[in-house]
């Protein structure tokens, strides 16, 4: 069940450029959470901004009670989360939400992040690992240092695709460059999770459509409360009992959808 | 729960004085996994019509200095599946069950709430005649001193439970309309609502809310709420209900000295649903450092400027 506390963070890792890692102690999450799961968090030393933060969780240390999360600085949200000390607590309350489903026996998991999307899949990596199942994670930015990750994946023993729109690492294009070449012309079982801009997982829906492959993607509108009573992070999905589309909460009956069921804006 | 902060609220006995505002708690079973429902005075449920309703376009939400934009447009699931499906998942709670009672018409709000009126576990009814993100209805209705009688008394005949009218704060005057709901049977009056407004994004130049405007809550309203709320309890008689941008319990102190009787929390359910406890603990301490025996003793004790009480 997810918790409300008080979260330390225990553990703060600088990563180049405006990124970091942040492992905050939480023995909830820490027990409970799977890849694709989230916390609502906000750090108690910055009044504002006045909302919680959802963030994907990156990683879980059950024994330590601790989980991880992987941030880019962007707005003053995270910026303030970035900029706690050891010992300051955030507010948070997780984990929250429906996480990504492992494939069939017999399919390969086609992992495809774009950015600081990449945060679930270290975990749901781990998660396949533990389950004796086949994957391999596809990890596009825009330029080489939007890959801040790719040194802990290799250490990590990641099967590892990596790409970047100016090519200034891995292969030149969009993810699904890499992606496209990987599924090749035979028909490889395989299921597909996104998680990045809208406008990549869009595209993700797009090669699994045109292949008949299933995919999972994780989709990240804004959150007021994270547990489906503020109505505001409502996504526009069509599921095969629905008769039309319905506006449903991306926190309690996401973040992570199966693809098909998306009505893309 | 200590019985010092227990409140008396037209008819019904609150074990304290904090209930979750409509809007902000869903049906209240959504947070049942995550809190005790029981350290709440009373939950008011989201706002219900008699059917199903989609609600806005998206983006619905918008962070604000200290406060959050939203038009929502009361997405909901309908009075008889509230009835039906949410109602006997709260008798286990030893909480108040309020319901928000909407309509496009008079007649919609007597008939939601005469469907309400068969159903056990309901302890009042609050009308929603102040919701700004509905295009028939809400604030229409909450705006117009007439229609306000109208639908007040139109649910009054219709139930025997307290009826608590929701006051919109887009009016000149609040004490007017709080007197409006008085004279037409209300039992109490909540107050206030979301404040109307509206963010741009300058880049588009387009209001960043789908629905353009939206209702403005969170500490950003909380000065207004106040002197709201103090203008409407000068004017009636009945109980008035504190809402606007409660995070602590000094805030809601400020509504309680200014004469109401209890309060509502809102926005901030979103930002931490811990806040219960943590607002009436602040309450007894508060009671103890001022030798009062109950919140009862700290209600409409104001010393204005220039004012003997």
């Amino acid at each position: 069940m997810p918790a409300n506390l008080d979260a330390p963070l225990v553990a703060r890792e600088a990563l180049p450029g405006p990124y970091a890692l942040l492992t905050f102690a939480h023995a909830a999450v820490a027990r409970e959470a799977r890849a694709g799961q989230f916390v609502m968090i906000k750090a108690h030393t910055a009044p504002e901004p006045f909302l919680r933060r959802p963030f994907s969780i990156m990683a879980v240390d059950p024994g330590r009670g601790t989980f991880t999360l992987f941030l880019k600085g962007v707005g003053p949200g995270s910026r303030a989360l970035i900029d706690m000390r050891v010992g300051e607590t955030a507010g948070c309350l997780g984990p929250l939400g429906k996480p990504f489903e492992a494939p069939p026996p017999g399919a390969e998991a086609l992992l495809v992040a774009g950015g600081y999307g990449v945060a679930p899949f270290y975990m749901f990596g781990e998660e396949l690992r533990a389950q004796r199942r086949p994957f391999h994670l596809f990890y596009g930015g825009r330029t080489a240092p939007d890959l801040p990750l790719e040194e802990i994946l290799i250490e990590g023993g990641y099967p590892l695709a990596l790409s970047t729109d100016d090519g200034s690492r891995g292969t030149p294009g969009r993810v699904t460059v890499p992606l496209e070449a990987y599924l090749g012309a035979e028909g490889r079982q395989a299921v597909l999770y996104a998680c990045g801009p809208d406008a990549m997982l869009h595209a993700v829906a797009r090669v699994a459509q045109a292949r008949g492959l299933a995919a999972q993607v994780s989709l990240d509108p804004w959150m007021g409360c994270g547990v489906g009573t503020c109505l505001g992070c409502v996504v526009k999905i069509q599921r095969p009992s629905d008769a039309r589309p319905k506006w449903r909460p991306a926190c309690t009956e996401g973040p992570v959808f199966d693809a098909r069921d998306v009505v893309w804006s | 729960m200590s019985g010092r902060l227990a409140v008396e609220l037209a008819g019904l006995r609150l074990k304290n004085p904090l209930l979750a505002a409509s809007g902000t708690f869903g049906y209240g079973v959504e947070y049942e996994r995550l809190m005790d429902l029981s350290t709440l005075g009373g939950i008011v449920s989201k706002g219900l019509y008699l059917e199903p309703r989609d609600g806005c376009d998206v983006p619905r939400i918008v962070e604000t200095p200290s406060g959050l934009l939203n038009a929502i447009g009361l997405q909901g699931v309908g009075v008889r599946a509230y009835v039906r499906d949410v109602l006997p998942r709260l008798e286990r709670h030893d909480t108040a069950v309020v319901v928000n009672v909407c309509g496009d018409t008079v007649e919609e709000y007597a008939e939601v709430t005469r469907i309400l009126e068969d159903a056990p576990r309901v302890d009042a009814i609050e009308i929603n005649i102040s919701c700004p993100n509905v295009k028939k209805g809400g604030m229409a209705f909450g705006g117009d001193p007439k229609m306000t009688h109208e639908v007040v008394a139109a649910v009054r005949r219709v139930t025997r439970r307290p009826v608590v009218p929701k006051l919109s704060p887009n009016v000149a005057d609040i004490a007017l309309f709080a007197r409006v709901c008085e004279e037409a049977g209300a039992s109490a009056v909540s107050c206030v609502n979301t404040l109307l407004g509206m963010v741009v994004d300058v880049e588009q130049r387009r209001p960043r809310l789908a629905f353009g405007t939206g209702g403005l809550s969170g500490p950003a309203i909380r000065p207004i709420a106040v002197r709201m709320a103090w203008q409407a309890a000068r004017a009636v008689s009945v109980p008035v209900i504190g809402i606007g941008g409660i995070m602590c319990a000094e805030d809601a102190l400020e509504f309680l000295i200014v004469g109401c009787r209890a309060v509502q929390v809102g926005t901030a359910n979103f930002v931490d649903p811990g806040v219960y406890e943590r607002i009436n603990a602040g309450l007894l301490s508060y009671l103890d450092r001022h030798g009062l025996a109950g919140i009862g003793d700290v209600v409409g004790t104001l010393a204005y400027p220039g004012e003997t009480k």
